[in-house]
């Protein structure tokens, strides 16, 4: 009466050890890439153009920042802070200081959802300012800056004036600047003060053309000059009242600033752009490593029940064949 | 399915391997018999009843080690709890004359600015009352949402933490507040809502939006608090203008949206802060007074299952070990067994 394990007890016991070592529960360290940002939103009037889709009906550009925004943030790692802003006239205005997304990801996207065009407190657009004042409001926490923004400047930029930036801080900065909407001109909704969509811009609604700083050399050659009432001539003809993403402009902003820049995508290619972008902070995390124990002891015991069945399978043939 | 719903796993694939918790109905561990009929043994209910533990034992080890496996657990969860507190819509001022001192000056080390002070003061009594819920909106030149209804404290601090950034130009106080008054939502209780107005200032209210605010009184009472933070040789909200002097809401805005305030009907009270000692007193007192019963939701965090799942396999296992333990040869049964040796 002698017990002689066989080589199935000891599968076994090999089973029930690597089960409880699960149990027991091993970790390991290791670290995951998070971030801090802020997402500053462009709430200008252009930014209402509906030249977006969503499941085939048109979507303003601001609703598709919105939705776009929140899908991305939930696909940044555990971990990641972002902030919230908005942009109008020349000012970027922090709403939101950053917060963990994961763990307040309700209030997060209620705070994005929130974002409207009438929240804005100006007609201008004065998109490069916005983007230098974000930067510094952003340096101002240690955070990355995100931009939102079709990049059109509302008056028109100055191509007589050259754009600059000075950076009043060593770092250059980090971030992305998304440019948002279309490429083919679009019209740009109108509203009344009661916020009820009147129709669309039209040509004389807004300036084609900066009236800012001294008047141009030429000026005196232009139709309507006048020295005293019109030092820059008469308001020219232009296609400023429709909108379309101003890239060039923006890839130059980009530049200038050390901003990566992205053309807005699908919420996966907008997570990776900003994970590209951003800076990364290491967070240590714990890893469960129980798979490891469990996954063994599982093939362990599959294998002990199969190769029986597997042995019958195979004898049974033999029969047949026999 | 109240049951599923709460239940998760992290990688579905790994249930595929569910199914392998059948095998121990076809198959055993135990040492196969060279003669494996039953017709040889008498009906045995006990060995039958054995046999189908054994089974069960194998199958709860593998369902065990393939839940574990795909990461069973319960999802997290918030439970409804009563708790003493309000609904409260914070409404702060943006405007930029918040980033001066009380004494009106730029901020220096010695003393802090209006909107540092409201964020520190505020963030105090939000941490100090957990049972809350809070919405957050600041007001400037237009009125803001920020953070609507909730009940993530974390939110509301990072809401709480933006107001000493840079402000606007203007104080539409107004529009702020017709704001506020959407903010409580259907899960807020009626007798516990409250508005706290934090500004420096005021302005004219437009007809239409008192008109608009009058209407909201009604619809959505809320008991009101204004914390006038009052800048030093600015004009108080209770101040009357000398006689001979012009009384109007142009001339003495903050003295005329204490009226207008006070005219809504509401429970309201105002707060005149002429230093950050002052607003902490206001706060305490605006605690002390919005003490009601409140239903708000607590979050229970996610538990992992996966040891449980873990504990039961091994459980499984060790049955199934130990009837290892016991298993014997058929030839080594004791000699005077009346079971005939079965021929070869």
């Amino acid at each position: 009466m002698s017990f002689r394990p066989d080589l199935r007890f000891w599968a076994l016991a090999a089973a029930l050890v690597l089960a409880l070592a699960a149990l027991w529960g091993p970790t390991a360290q290791a670290e995951r890439p998070v971030y801090n940002l802020v997402a500053f939103i462009d709430i200008t009037m252009s930014m209402n153009a509906r030249d977006q889709t969503q499941d085939g009906r048109p979507q303003s550009r601001l609703d598709a920042v919105k939705e776009r925004l929140t899908a991305a943030a939930a696909r940044l790692p555990c971990g990641t802070k972002m902030g919230l802003g908005v942009f109008t006239e020349r000012r970027s205005f922090m709403l939101l200081a950053p917060l963990d997304v994961c763990k307040n990801f309700t209030a997060f996207a209620g705070a994005v959802s929130g974002v409207t065009w009438r929240m804005a407190w100006e007609g201008d657009s004065r998109v490069s300012s916005g983007v230098f004042e974000a930067l510094r409001l952003g340096r101002a926490i240690d955070a990355d800056v995100l931009f939102f923004t079709d990049g059109q400047e509302a008056p028109p930029l100055r191509t007589d004036i050259p754009l600059s930036y000075d950076a009043d801080g060593p770092a250059a900065a980090r971030g992305l600047l998304v440019g948002v909407g279309g490429d083919q001109p679009t019209p740009i909704p109108k509203y009344d003060d009661f916020g009820r969509e009147i129709g669309f811009l039209e040509m004389s609604d807004v300036p084609q053309e900066s009236r800012i700083g001294p008047p141009p050399a030429d000026a005196e050659s232009r139709p309507g000059y006048n020295a005293r009432n019109a030092p820059f001539g008469e308001m020219p003809a232009g296609e400023e009242h429709l909108t379309s993403v101003r890239e060039p402009h923006l890839q130059e902003l980009a530049r200038l600033t050390g901003l990566g820049y992205a053309r807005m995508g699908a919420p996966d290619a907008l997570a990776e752009a900003i994970a590209a972008n951003a800076r990364p902070t290491a967070k240590p995390v714990r890893i469960g490593l129980a798979v490891i124990p469990a996954g063994l002891a599982l093939a362990i015991l599959v294998a002990l029940y199969a190769a029986p069945l597997a042995a019958r399978r195979r004898s049974g043939r033999r029969a047949q064949t026999a | 399915m109240s049951w599923l719903g709460v239940l998760g796993v992290d990688h579905p694939w790994a249930l595929l391997l569910a199914p392998l918790a059948a095998l121990p109905f076809f198959a055993s561990p135990l040492r196969l018999s060279a003669t494996p009929s039953d017709d040889l043994a008498p009906d045995d209910p006990l060995s039958a009843g054995l046999g189908a533990a054994l089974a069960a034992a194998g199958c709860i080890a593998l369902a065990g080690l393939a839940l574990g496996l795909a990461g069973l657990h319960l999802r997290e969860q918030s439970v409804e709890r009563r708790g003493v507190g309000a609904n409260v819509a914070l409404l702060i001022d943006r405007s930029s004359s918040m980033d001066s001192t009380f004494a009106n000056r730029l901020p220096d080390g010695a003393e802090e600015s209006k909107s540092a002070a409201a964020r520190r003061l505020l963030t105090d009594f939000a941490s100090r009352r957990p049972a809350d819920r809070v919405a957050v909106a600041a007001f400037s030149t237009s009125p803001m949402p920020i953070i609507p209804m909730t009940d993530e404290h974390e939110a509301v601090r990072a809401a709480i933490a933006a107001i000493d950034q840079a402000g606007l130009a203007k104080t539409d106080v107004g529009r702020g507040l017709l704001l506020a008054f959407s903010m409580f939502d259907a899960s807020s209780s009626e007798s516990s809502r409250a508005i706290v107005l934090v500004s420096d200032g005021a302005a004219v209210i437009d007809r239409r939006v008192q008109d608009a605010l009058r209407d909201a009184a009604a619809k959505s009472p809320a008991s009101l608090y204004w914390l006038f933070l009052r800048t030093e040789g600015s004009k108080g909200i209770y101040d009357a203008p000398a006689a001979g002097e012009e009384d109007s809401p142009f001339s003495n805005p903050e003295r005329h949206l204490h009226i207008f305030l006070k005219s809504l009907g509401l429970p309201y009270r105002a707060f005149e802060a002429r230093s950050p000692g002052d607003v902490s007193d206001a706060m305490r007192e605006i605690d002390r007074l919005e003490q009601r019963p409140t239903l708000y939701r607590q979050k229970l965090p996610r538990r992992d299952l996966a040891p449980w799942c873990y504990g039961v396999a091994s459980f499984g296992l060790a049955l199934l070990l130990a009837a290892k333990l016991l298993e014997r040869r058929l030839e080594e049964a004791p000699s005077d067994a009346s079971v005939p040796e079965p021929a070869r």
